[in-house]
């Protein structure tokens, strides 16, 4: 068990949406305000973390040619549970993720975590992977959101921040404001609609693979720089 | 009635095109448009199954209000889906075995397709009855196939064009959806009547 | 993988396997639905008395009305607040979704408030329905009513003009159904 690797892997160098490419239709439709992506985010991260746990205690009774549909009942169970959850307790969230809560099912990197990782691994690593993968996920939909409400509306944090009579806070309930950085009408509105998140996560991606390539050519350059340097002291 | 149903069919395949304005079976999207070929039979598959879903997935959800179950929809549709496609895999193979080589890969995938789950969340959401449902569960998948084979054409000529190297791969591809889909929003004024 | 023939008491095992996680997980459910029920319905009969109250103030009980279900299909609801009005509950469809609003309608025919219940509107555009600068705007129109964009003079959203459109037809149609009772 290595969790500074786990950590490391969950989110950056295998991040579930940036680098394993999964769970992108929830990652470009609800990321229009930052109460939208804090709250899908942690829902997604306590029922990875949940599915994870149970599946894992389970791998050895689930039958492997059934294991698909295992782990949807399982998933599908949690999903709802926190669906019921919200709607008692969170009424506000509820009501603007609508229909993309009960979609968490169907969110692949729930089902691709369950397949690659926690069928095989016993409980407590599983259950590190669901927090870092659930946190790398929320990260990116934290950076989307950002991203696409300040250059949409020129707001910052909307339903969680506002400022009120020159004091900060902070609200959990989705009524806030926001932070205003600039006047609504020089937003472009463009970003919150469809083709605004399709942008992002574009830009998104493609800095991950810029990132990733210069850090595979500086590490290759200084393996490089290493060997050579084994040659000079051998040939001296 | 022929007007509404008109309305919803227009509705799914332009105006709210499932890729394009509402994210749903994204994945498959992205995944399976490499080539034109495998882009129509992985729609074709897609409508079919949320054609026979939404039918089904009506009597279901009829069936859990009468007894009261109605939080327990999300885990019926979805079981119901994964039989779905389980057998319409198994007869595919038995009766129209060219059809089942066609789509064979994709079958298993459509399980995990938001799409499918969408439309039937959609329509319980949206008080649809049966015909209603059945409609947008077609047209919806419709929308998809038609947004999935134009964006397999674009993609095939991607390789003739000059974009940074970052983008490489999947980030060219979403900005190059994310351009359709500002196409497809010159629908959205569109109406009926 | 269905084509391998398999003893039948293997296929057996793994039914009943399926069958008993799936009998868990539904026993689960039912026990967290049972502690919630009540809340989710507290709630929405909360959200339906506050937006009642918001668009009609009134002291006593709102009393349901019958209206030509025919006639106007959207409409849920007509109920009478003594005196005052009418408040007028309608699911429509907005640019996404459906949206269910409620608007009140005093004496002589006029919008005396707007207040939406339920919608799931694109946020940051169509979800704007909610905010009160646009339901403020219908205060005090009468039948006829059509967004700035179209010439009118309920406020259009920017860029979400097909919701705001909505609600101004729903608007409308909540009048008629009022002026149709008679």
């Amino acid at each position: 068990m290595n969790l500074k690797k786990q950590f490391t892997e969950g989110l950056i160098t295998n991040n579930p949406v940036l680098v394993q490419r999964i769970g992108l239709c929830s990652t470009m439709a609800i990321t229009t305000m930052f109460f939208n992506g804090i709250g899908m985010g942690l829902s997604v991260l306590i029922i990875l973390t949940c599915c994870n746990v149970v599946i894992s205690a389970m791998r050895k009774a689930i039958p492997n040619d059934i294991r698909l549909a295992m782990f949807v009942v399982v998933i599908a169970g949690f999903v709802t549970i926190v669906d019921l959850l919200l709607q008692a307790f969170v009424p506000a969230l509820s009501a603007s993720l609508g229909v993309f809560i009960p979609l968490i099912v169907v969110n692949c990197i729930i089902i691709g975590r369950a397949e690659a990782f926690c069928q095989k691994e016993p409980v407590v690593p599983s259950f590190f992977d669901g927090i870092f993968q659930g946190i790398g996920y929320t990260l990116v939909l934290l950076c989307m959101c950002i991203i696409r409400e300040l250059l949409g509306s020129g707001t910052f944090g909307a339903g969680v921040f506002e400022i009120v009579d020159g004091s900060f806070r902070a609200v959990l309930d989705g009524s806030a404001a926001g932070i205003r950085i600039f006047p609504e009408e020089f937003g472009a509105t463009i970003m919150i609609m469809p083709f605004g998140g399709f942008l992002t996560l574009a830009c998104l991606l493609a800095a991950m693979q810029y990132a990733l390539r210069k850090s595979a050519e500086k590490k290759e350059a200084a393996a490089r720089a290493a060997k050579v340097e084994v040659v000079k002291e051998a040939a001296e | 009635m022929f007007d509404s149903v008109l309305t919803i069919a227009l509705g799914a395949i332009l105006i709210n095109n499932f890729i394009f304005s509402q994210f749903l079976g994204c994945c498959p999207f992205l995944g399976c448009s490499t080539k034109i070929d495998t882009a129509l039979g992985m729609g074709l598959a897609v409508t079919f199954v949320m054609g026979l879903a939404s039918a089904i997935c009506y009597a279901v959800n009829m069936l859990l209000i009468a007894l009261e179950l109605e939080y327990m929809s999300t885990l019926a549709f979805i079981l119901v889906i994964a039989v779905l496609v389980q057998f319409v895999e198994m007869f595919l193979k038995k009766s129209v075995p060219s059809l089942y080589t066609a789509l064979g890969i994709f079958l298993p995938l459509i399980t995990t397709n938001c799409a499918v789950l969408g439309v039937v969340l959609l329509n319980v959401q949206n008080n649809y009855n049966f015909i209603e449902s059945v409609v947008y569960g077609i047209t919806g998948g419709l929308g998809f196939l038609v947004a999935i084979v134009l964006f397999a054409s674009v993609r095939d000529r991607l390789q003739f064009a000059d974009y940074p190297e970052s983008f490489d791969g999947f980030p060219i591809a979403l900005v190059t959806a994310g351009l359709l889909a500002l196409a497809f929003m010159g629908f959205s004024g569109m109406k009926i009547g | 993988m269905a084509e391998t023939k398999r003893a039948p008491n293997q296929i057996v095992k793994l039914a009943l396997v399926l069958f008993l996680v799936s009998a868990i997980v539904s026993g689960v459910l039912g026990v967290v639905n049972m502690f919630t029920k009540d809340r989710i319905a507290e709630l929405e009969a909360q959200a339906r008395a506050e937006a009642y109250n918001a668009v009609l103030p009134w002291d006593g009980e709102y009393v349901n009305v019958e209206y030509d279900k025919e006639a106007f299909e959207t409409v849920d609801a007509i109920a009478q607040a003594g005196d005052e009005g009418w408040v007028v509950e309608l699911t429509f469809s907005g640019a996404q979704s459906s949206i269910t609003a409620a608007f009140g309608v005093a004496a002589d025919y006029t919008i005396t408030g707007a207040s939406v219940i339920s919608h799931a509107e694109t946020s940051g555009l169509g979800a704007k329905i909610v905010e009160e600068g646009f339901l403020s705007s219908f205060v005090g129109q009468s039948e006829g009513m059509a967004v700035t964009k179209d010439g009118g003079t309920v406020d259009s959203i920017t860029a979400a003009t097909i919701s705001s459109r909505a609600m101004a037809n729903a608007a409308n149609t909540a009048i008629a159904a009022v002026k149709a009772l008679g």
